[in-house]
Parts: structure tokens; C-alpha cells; sequence
């Protein structure tokens, strides 16, 4: 026997409906651009086309012959990885002193570390740009290194503090009972039961330098410049495949990364602000 | 708390390389740039160099460096306003939802955009909106239209390209502060007879009003400060604050007057910071109560 649905009962099912619409659609929104990168970095023609009309690999072809868009490459690798290094050492050790050192204003400091984040990235690069002037020294690699360096640490910070926060202090009590002294203990105990949330950091301190813009945009000294600037300069006057290609190479990467921090930590620590 | 009463212990000290970066890489470059928007010249190579004030009345007189602050300010509304429209269902659906593959699924979704850089989510954008692109295109090849409509170089393409490039700060905001409230209320309040849209709107909508600011600053903060996204999608046509500070600097390498415009932003967003900061220690201090 089949049954008229009672009007509440209709309305129920039509708000559940449009609840769950609502965010396919913003799914589909989040993801489609990533998508549609892929399809033009595969499509043969030397322009925008759509639907595609086949598959090719000529734009990975010409962005890794691209001698400009190597040494960008190379050039953000570099800087990427030595903002990583720089930014886990002063961002997990600050969080450390945040999170056990009881240091007066605590809070405070904490909101100063991230300020970075909410600052205009672009005036971080303004700013320095403008002492590197004052100060006559050019645009040297490490002025680069440095401007990556204090706008990734927030990340490191954010992160480790996350795990202090959350793991038990118990366990430190406990070393601390046992004889062993404060160095010991962090040593020992805290350091290596922080090392998901430090790892964390580093990985977000890597993709924030490689995908820099803002600062860099300052502090790159022409003609070596990192690959989202010659990305930029690029596409101000073209818009063929090579990009989706230099897209999709990004992208993988990104993916990668992903899969590293849910293996590493597991994403749900991410949802914590 | 129980660590401010144990006293400062050794540990303090590892502040200290991360106290000395910021205070001379960060804090100083800030006040060297607003001494400079109040100098003549550069007081290292030049000599006779003044205070003065004439940047900021530069500013101040010419209503059209008002025009660019108000579109920058109409455009990170517009955008935190959108990014808060669709990143809040999706936020209240990843803190809802049980099981723990559809939340990494979702996660994955937020993220991955989140990690795809500023200059290839804005390449992506234009591959869609341009008059030979994607939604043109397969709107023409229907025959739905005969002539592209005219989608990029708007400020509707810009708004649309930040709401792409900000929408996971809020959403991952809003996942933590709606995760917190406890969902037995909103039942609760169904059991009582409210239809479940009313118990959302009178129970988990106010508890959650702390991340709806909190997520809003944050996104009306990176949003103000954009630069790739609205000289792209603008196609030149529309002026920022952002796009008017580099100019200054790339082609007139007016330096006193870049320092000024980025006091101005530096000003607005140290508002924003300030206030994201008190209503973050706000929605934390309710965690601390319970």
C-alpha cells in the first residue's frame, strides 16, 4: 500500500534534499576548476578548446624543455626547501616554548607567531622589499628564503601546538617523577610524541614557499624568479596548455602532500583552528 | 594556566630564535616602511632628507585613491560574503557527518584546492570563464547561445575567483566552532517540536555566530589582500589596493608613496587581526567552560 507522505513529512525530505544539493554543488564548485586544468593541460590545441578534441602530452613536453620554466622550477624547489628547514626549527621550537615554557602572555605571543597569516602577505614582501632598499644589499636568495620563512610559520606552529595541546601531560609528569630532568623530558618524551604535528608543519611550510606569490612577487630578483611568478608573467600574455601542464605538475604535488598528512597525522587534526 | 603557576621553565628560552626573527625581519620592515611613507628620501643614501607629510595627503586629496579603497573593501565584502553563503553547509555537513571516509572525503575536497596554489586556481578560472572557455564553449556548442557572454573581466569573475581561492579558511573555521556545539541541543529542541530548519536556525545558527565572524575576518582579511586573482580576472580594468601598492613600486618606483598605501592596508588589516584574535579567544574561552 502505497501512502501519501504527510505535507511536514514532504517539506523534511525536501529541506534534506536541498541540504544535501546544496553541497554537492559546493563540491563540485571546489573541485571543478582542479579538474578542467587537467583536461586543458591534456588537450592538443594550441588554444582554449572545449569539449577536448584529444589527448596529448605536448604541454609537459614544452614546460619541461621550457629552460624558464625549469629554472623556476629548480629555483622555487630550492627556496622551498630551505624556507621547510628554516620554519620547522623556529616555528616547533617557538611552540614548544608556547605550549610548555609558561611564559607571561603566552596568548599574546601565540596571536604574533600567526599574525602572519592574516597580514597581508603582499606588505610582508613590501616591507622587507623596502629595507633591502634602505639597507642596499639588492635582492639577495636568502632575502627571498627569509620572506617564505616568516609567513610559513605560522603553519608550524599552528600545528605542533595542536598536538601539545592535545596529548596528555601526564606523560611528562611521569618522566619528570622518574628522575629525568626538563631537557630530558622533552628529549624523551615530548619531542617525539610531537613529531606528527612538527612533520605537519613542515609539509604545510613546503607547499606555502613553493605556492608563494605575494611575498616573492617583492623579493625574486628578475630573471630568477620562482615558478608561480614566471607562471603569472605567463599567463598576463598566454593562455595555452603549457600552464595546465605547470598546473597539473603543481597539483600532484599538492595531492601528494595530502595523502603524506593523512598517513602522517590523519586529516581530522585539521578541522582544529 | 597550571604551566603559568609552575613558573617559567628552561623551555621558555626556545622562544627566543623565533622572538629575534620576528622582531627584526617582521616588526622592523614594518616600522622602516612607515617611516619611509614619512620621508622624503632614503636617509642611507641621501642626505637632506625630510619629514613629510605629502603621501598621505596624496591619498587624501584625490578621490580616486578612495574609489580603490572602497572596491578593494566592496570586494573582499562581496567575496566573505559568498565564501560564507556556500562554505557554511558544507561546514555544518563535515561536522555532522559520522563516518569517518565521507569527513576524510570532504576534507580532501577542501583541501586539495587549498593546496593548489593562488596562480593556477586563477588559470583554472580563466580556462572556465573566458570567452573560449570552457562554459562558453559548451554553451555555444548547444546552441544556447551565439555570442559569449561576457564572464571574465568583471568584478564578478574576481569575486568568484577569491570565493574559489578563500572558501576552505572559512569552511575549515566553521567545521571546529559547529563540531564544538553540541548536537543533543539541536535535537532537543526538535524533540520539543521544532522542525529540524527551525532548531538549526534557533540553536545551532547563534551558537555558531563566534566562527561566522571568526571565519568572515579571515576571509575579508586575505580577500582585501589579494593580488593575482583581481589583475587576472580584472584584466588590468580594476584597481586594488594590492595592484596600486606594486604598481607604485614596479613602474613609478615611487617607494614613499607604496609605504603610505601600505599603511593604509597594514592599518585596516591590524583592525581585522585584532578582532578575529578577541572572538577566537571568545569561541576557545566557551571551549574552557564546558
Amino acid at each position: 500500500m502505497i501512502t501519501a507522505p504527510s505535507t511536514p513529512r514532504l517539506t523534511l525530505r525536501l529541506g534534506r534534499f536541498c541540504y544535501l544539493a546544496l553541497n554537492v554543488a559546493v563540491v563540485v564548485f571546489l573541485l571543478a576548476p582542479i579538474a578542467i586544468v587537467f583536461v586543458f593541460a591534456l588537450n592538443p590545441t594550441p588554444y582554449i578548446q572545449f569539449p577536448p578534441v584529444g589527448v596529448s602530452l605536448r604541454w609537459f613536453e614544452k614546460f619541461f624543455a621550457s629552460r624558464d620554466f625549469m629554472n623556476a622550477l629548480w629555483l622555487s624547489l630550492e627556496v622551498a626547501a630551505m624556507t621547510t628547514i628554516a620554519a620547522t626549527l623556529f616555528g616547533a621550537s617557538a611552540a614548544l616554548a608556547l605550549a610548555r615554557g609558561g611564559l607571561p602572555g603566552s596568548r599574546v605571543i601565540t596571536a604574533i607567531m600567526l599574525s602572519p597569516l592574516m597580514l597581508p602577505a603582499i606588505l610582508t614582501g613590501l616591507a622587507l622589499f623596502q629595507s633591502y632598499v634602505l639597507l642596499d644589499v639588492g635582492r639577495p636568495l636568502w632575502g627571498l628564503v627569509l620572506g617564505h620563512t616568516l609567513v610559513s610559520i605560522p603553519y608550524v606552529v599552528r600545528t605542533t601546538l595542536a598536538v601539545l595541546q592535545n596529548f596528555d601531560t601526564r606523560l611528562e609528569e611521569a618522566a619528570r617523577n622518574l628522575g629525568a630532568g626538563p631537557l630530558r623530558t622533552y628529549f624523551e618524551v615530548t619531542l617525539p610524541l610531537t613529531k606528527p604535528g612538527v612533520m605537519a608543519g613542515a609539509v604545510f611550510a613546503f607547499i606555502v614557499s613553493f605556492d608563494q606569490f605575494p611575498v616573492s612577487l617583492f623579493l625574486v630578483s628578475p630573471g630568477r624568479e620562482t615558478l608561480p611568478i614566471t607562471l603569472f608573467n605567463y599567463l598576463k600574455f598566454d593562455l595555452d596548455g603549457t600552464i595546465g601542464a605547470a598546473s597539473v605538475v603543481s597539483i600532484l604535488l599538492a595531492v601528494l602532500v595530502v595523502f603524506g598528512l593523512d598517513r602522517t597525522v590523519g586529516l581530522r587534526s585539521y578541522a582544529k583552528l | 594556566m597550571n604551566a603559568a603557576r609552575a613558573g617559567i621553565t628552561p623551555i621558555a628560552w626556545l622562544i627566543a630564535p623565533s622572538a629575534l626573527l620576528f622582531a627584526l625581519f617582521f616588526f622592523l620592515p614594518m616600522g622602516l616602511m612607515a617611516m619611509i611613507s614619512l620621508l622624503t628620501g632614503n636617509p642611507v643614501v641621501q642626505a637632506n632628507v625630510d619629514f613629510t607629510t605629502k603621501y598621505y595627503r596624496r591619498i587624501l586629496d584625490d578621490t580616486y585613491y578612495f574609489e580603490v579603497i572602497w572596491t578593494t573593501l566592496r570586494i573582499g565584502l562581496l567575496t566573505t560574503l559568498a565564501a560564507l553563503l556556500i562554505g557554511y553547509p558544507l561546514a555544518h555537513l563535515m561536522a555532522r557527518v559520522r563516518g569517518r571516509t565521507a569527513y576524510a572525503m570532504l576534507m580532501m575536497a577542501v583541501l586539495t584546492p587549498m593546496l593548489t596554489g593562488i596562480v593556477v586556481r586563477t588559470f583554472a578560472w580563466m580556462a572556465l570563464l573566458s570567452d573560449k572557455g570552457a562554459i562558453n564553449q559548451a554553451l555555444i556548442g548547444l546552441g544556447l547561445i551565439s555570442k559569449p557572454l561576457p564572464l571574465m573581466y568583471n568584478e564578478f569573475s574576481i569575486v568568484l575567483g577569491l570565493t574559489h581561492i578563500y572558501v576552505p579558511y572559512m569552511v575549515l573555521t566553521l567545521v571546529g566552532v559547529i563540531g564544538r556545539i553540541d548536537e543533543r541541543l539541536e535535537h532537543a529542541a526538535q524533540n520539543l517540536g521544532a522542525s529540524p530548519l527551525r532548531a538549526f536556525l534557533e540553536v545551532t545558527l547563534p551558537l555558531s555566530l563566534p566562527g561566522i565572524l571568526a571565519g568572515s575576518l579571515l576571509v575579508f582579511a586575505l580577500a582585501i589582500s589579494a593580488y593575482v586573482t583581481p589583475i587576472l580576472m580584472g584584466g588590468f580594468q580594476i584597481m586594488t589596493l594590492p595592484m596600486l601598492i606594486y604598481q607604485q613600486i614596479s613602474s613609478s618606483f615611487n617607494v614613499g608613496f607604496a609605504a603610505a598605501l601600505g599603511m593604509v592596508l597594514l592599518t585596516i588589516s591590524l583592525v581585522l587581526v585584532i578582532a578575529y584574535n578577541r572572538i577566537l579567544g571568545l569561541v576557545s574561552g566557551q571551549r574552557d567552560l564546558q
